[in-house]
């Protein structure tokens, strides 16, 4: 045994110099190609900027568009793979594939793709909003701006706060909208016939039923605690403007303390959360919580049908408010396909396809166009669009929304959620 | 297990029975009631608690088989699981001679590289492969993939070649060669024949290896290669349980049944005890 | 020339040795070297001014450690677990006649199932509102799901643990039936027709063949399980995390300078495997009897 150990240490003359080789040949493939010159995405936006409409749709036809966004919800699937795109392929000519990613994993991927110094990367189209959207820009890892050149883009109704602005930050062209949303909880009407409509009223009912009511980590979480966040510091007014930290650090230890004194009655004592609104879902629905929550105020209307929730669900809102935000399609720096996912850009945006989205029965996702602005027959056929009963009335929605505001405070309040309140650190 | 006559031996002989006949009820609801578990929920309609059956029934899942992402994503498995079964196979085969001829640390130190692969997290490992495979430009399709699933499949078969030609007697190919036959001579009229069983035996589990492989398909393919196990989680992660079973069926039972047959061939030719 | 021959000969074996090492190894090198430079921050998301201070935060961290710990724990308790059901099985059904045969094939059939198909499959079964539950519910011994014991999402990942151990006992089941077909036969027969009783055989012969064959595969076994993400994904409370969740939690994180942290859990994970690795291979080779 000592004598190969001792052989171990000592490699072969031979061995080191082939080791060597090969370490010069792994690190000079890391010089792509195309180093020098702009990412592929990005060039084509600046190209195409000056171009007629007519030349891009010219250049996508025949093209493929690879767009990653969240997968997790069959009706958007069915909406995206079974309506937008054969009409994408029929009228276009784009054939679009849609794969999995959300937030996070798309910043990371676009990081390592450049840093592999690919000039195209695998995604032409992405879907975002806030922090996402946030640190992309801040990256440079965008291509833009396109957004404002898409004829459809015309229709947008662009002086509603919750559209205009992406968590405070100006869209600048670089994101073009797709569709609004907000929060709210789900209780199940055949067992809290008297659901608690503000936080207070919340608490009061966390504490008089133990053990039935928790948050999850994801985004539904993040927001629900935002809006604990808005309530102390004193209402959305308290938080716009840019993050402030001293405002934020007053209203995070309001917000912690509320949670703190009803750490004891949350489902499993506040030990563990659930990991996502699904995981939340199947909670909900099989008896072991009595609220579930969603950024989608819809989601019980396609929760219901697809059997997932039980048919009794409602949607509820908070009277201190619940949060109202759009989300977008990006196109990343290195699009191998820009002015496919243009056009693919505009069809969504489409009054045809906003509308086909916000139908209950396929994902009722909340159009960003200004229906005023739309032609006759499209403003006859949103107001005749049937809404679900299951559905809460639009003057609700409209009294209770309230914006978001600068994704730093989602950022801060998300980490400091994890270090001070789930790792039960202080 | 031969009773000795008049002695305790009947005594034992009805507890063996009664451990035998626990474990074998046991292992049938262990085995086989998962199966039938993963069934019942792609047949369900509504089934929440405390249903201990489901309330509503529907075949609808099935139904939007062919037109949903999972029978594409199946093909996608077959296709990557018998290359990287195959491509593995030759590849370890001759790693896996030449590793069985080594003495001392280098031995060890072949066998543990084998073994690296296997027993790094395939999360970490795919983290790790995702730069390189996109420097060389296949971040993101099927090849880069498949050379991903190649990393621990290689490995693995490697260890597994090491044993088998471990095994083999080398007197066989020494005689062999002492009787004039040139080393090409020996690798094809003695050699071959016998690891016919053995890469049968290598390119399946290389195929269940590379079949199951989720974390390595995740990363490496940036989302983008949608193999089975993908969008199997992505539908539990998404709460579609009555959508994950089916899939989840489909994740299990041809490599059981492939499994299964292979036990069965492999009986038959009296190369492992079944 | 001789002399010139075996150089010849010993060059080209080391050559060949060091490709197949390189093949081998290079890939989880790569990794590694990737992994380590992406901790001191030279590359990677969240990419800062080289140094090791990022690392220094991470193995700061009580979530490391914890996680650590968690990872350690479920692994050694569905390991355990597992070999004891193997061990059981192979003893128990060791003949070569119809129902052994039944009965191995039967024990056999969990190996081809994936992670993620076990943890949903534990999610379902083992869950406060799960299969179990219900049947419980049922029998009247809980009336709600708060009453049954939390076996997923729990902070001891018991039900994390069961439901690796049953997916990884078949392979384990394998391994054992193996070694007593191959090994223990010929000396347990002697012992035998020298008076010993079952049980004594078992603990003098077979056992000490059973574990010294086993240990390998058993390091196997630990490492898979400690590195698993899709079933503790689906299974592991959310705190303390483990490891494989803990460095996808990191990648998520939304600072994003502190992604890169997610590096450092990896070489934590890998460095795991390697001591399993070492320890697989010392074992392998001191107890294989055909091996040098």
């Amino acid at each position: 045994m000592p004598s190969e150990r001792a052989t171990l240490r000592r490699p072969t003359g031979g061995c080191t110099r082939l080791l060597g080789i090969v370490a010069l040949a792994s690190a000079a493939c890391g010089r792509g190609d195309g180093v020098s010159a702009s990412p592929a995405g990005q060039a084509a936006v600046e190209a195409l900027a000056s171009l007629p409409w007519d030349t891009v749709t010219v250049r996508a036809r025949g093209t493929d568009v690879v767009w990653r966004m969240w997968r997790g919800d069959p009706s958007i699937n069915m909406y995206v793979d079974g309506w937008v795109t054969p009409r994408l392929r029929e009228r276009y000519g784009v054939t679009l594939r849609a794969v999995e990613g959300q937030g996070p994993e798309i910043v990371n991927q676009l990081v390592v793709e450049r840093e592999a110094r690919r000039r195209t990367g695998t995604a032409s189209l992405v879907w975002i909003n806030g922090e996402t959207f946030s640190n992309l820009r801040r990256e440079r890892l965008l291509a833009g701006p396109w957004a404002g050149r898409l004829p459809n883009a015309a229709y947008v109704d662009s002086a509603s706060p919750i559209v205009a602005r992406d968590f405070e930050q100006d869209p600048m062209g670089y994101e073009s909208p797709w569709g609004r949303v907000q929060f709210a909880l789900i209780y199940d009407s055949a067992r809290t016939p008297v659901p608690p409509r503000s936080l207070d009223a919340l608490a009061g009912w966390i504490r008089a039923h133990p053990g039935r009511f928790t948050h999850d980590q994801g985004f539904a979480g993040t927001t629900f605690l935002k809006i604990v966040l808005y309530r102390e510091a004193g209402g959305v007014v308290g938080l716009q403007g840019g993050f402030d930290s001293t405002r934020y650090a007053a209203a995070r230890a309001r917000t912690f303390a509320w949670l703190d004194s009803l750490r004891p009655f949350f489902w499993r004592g506040g030990a563990t959360y659930p990991a996502d609104v699904a995981a939340m879902h199947r909670l909900f629905a099989n008896r072991e919580l009595d609220f579930s929550m969603s950024n989608n105020q819809n989601e019980v209307v396609t929760k219901v049908r697809q059997g997932i929730l039980p048919s009794t669900s409602r949607a509820l809102l908070m009277t201190d408010g619940t949060i109202a935000n759009t989300h977008y399609l990006g196109i990343p720096a290195n699009a191998p396909n820009a002015a496919g996912a243009m056009v693919v850009a505009n069809f969504l945006l489409s009054p045809e396809a906003q509308l086909e989205k916000q139908k209950p029965d396929v994902w009722a996702d909340g159009s960003v166009l200004d229906v005023a602005r739309l032609p006759a027959e499209w403003r006859a056929r949103f107001a005749a669009l049937e809404a679900d009963p299951r559905q809460l009335p639009r003057d609700s929605l409209a009294k209770y929304a309230r914006p978001e505001v600068s994704p730093r405070y989602h950022e801060r309040l998300a980490a400091d959620w994890r270090t001070h309140v789930r790792a039960r650190q202080r | 297990m031969s009773a000795r006559r008049g002695t305790i031996a009947p005594r034992s002989l009805d507890a063996s029975r009664i451990v035998r006949g626990v474990v074998l009820v046991a292992l049938i609801a262990s085995s086989l009631g998962p199966l039938l578990l993963l069934g019942l929920w792609s047949l369900s309609g509504r089934w929440l608690y405390p249903a201990i059956l489901p309330t509503e029934y529907s075949d609808e899942s099935w139904r939007a088989l062919g037109g949903g992402a999972l029978w594409p994503a199946l093909i996608t498995s077959v296709a990557l699981a018998v290359s990287a079964g195959v491509v593995g196979c030759a590849v370890a085969l001759p790693i896996g001679r030449a590793l069985a001829r080594l003495r001392g640390w280098r031995r060890h130190a072949g066998a543990a590289a084998a073994f690296l692969p296997v027993a790094a997290p395939p999360l970490a490992l795919g983290t790790g492969l995702q730069v390189a495979l996109l420097s060389a430009g296949l971040g993101g399709t099927a090849a880069g993939v498949l050379l991903a699933h190649l990393v621990p499949v290689v490995g693995y078969l490697s260890l597994f070649f090491l044993g088998t030609f471990t095994l083999f007697d080398a007197r066989v190919e020494a005689e062999a060669r002492t009787l004039g036959a040139t080393p090409w001579q020996t690798w094809r009229h003695v050699l071959l024949p016998m690891l016919r069983g053995a890469a049968g035996e290598s390119m399946a589990l290389g195929f269940l290896i590379s079949w199951s492989q989720f974390a390595l398909t995740l990363v490496v393919g940036g989302g983008a290669v949608r193999a089975l196990p993908l969008e199997v989680f992505a539908l539990v992660r998404a709460g579609q349980d009555r959508a994950a079973a089916v899939g989840a069926l489909l994740l299990v039972v041809p490599p059981v049944l492939g499994l299964a047959a292979l036990r069965w061939a492999a009986r038959r030719t009296s190369m492992m005890p079944a | 020339m001789p002399a010139l021959e075996r150089l010849r000969r010993g060059s080209a074996g080391d050559l060949i040795w060091l490709g197949a090492w390189l093949l081998l190894t290079g890939p989880v090198l790569a990794g590694i070297g990737y992994a380590a430079a992406a901790s001191v921050g030279a590359v990677g998301p969240g990419a800062s001014s080289a140094g090791i201070e990022r690392i220094e935060r991470v193995l700061a961290e009580s979530a490391t450690w914890r996680g650590l710990g968690l990872t350690l724990w479920v692994a050694a308790l569905a390991t355990t677990l597992a070999t004891a059901g193997a061990v059981l099985v192979a003893a128990t059904f060791r003949g070569a006649g119809g129902l052994d045969r039944v009965a191995r094939g039967l024990a056999v059939l969990p190996l081809p199932v994936p992670h993620l198909v076990a943890g949903a499959l534990g999610l379902w079964v083992l869950g406060q509102s799960g299969g179990v539950a219900r049947i419980l519910a049922a029998l009247g011994a809980v009336r709600m799901p708060a009453e049954m014991p939390a076996l997923v999402y729990d902070e001891r990942g018991i039900g994390l643990a069961l439901t690796m151990a049953w997916k990884e006992f078949a392979f384990l089941v394998v391994v054992a039936t193996v070694l007593l077909a191959s090994q223990a036969r010929e000396l347990e027969a002697a012992a035998r027709t020298l008076g010993a009783g079952p049980l004594q055989t078992f603990f003098r012969i077979t056992w000490p063949i059973l574990w010294r064959g086993l240990l390998p595969a058993v390091i196997a076994v630990f490492v898979f399980v400690a590195g698993s993400y899709e079933a503790a994904a689906l299974l592991a409370p959310s705190d303390p995390l483990v490891l494989p969740l803990l460095m996808a939690d990191r990648a998520a994180d939304p600072d994003l300078a502190r992604r890169g942290d997610a590096y450092v859990i990896s070489l934590l994970l890998l460095g795991i495997a390697a001591v399993a690795v070492a320890a697989h291979e010392w074992t392998r080779a001191r107890w294989e009897p055909l091996d040098s």
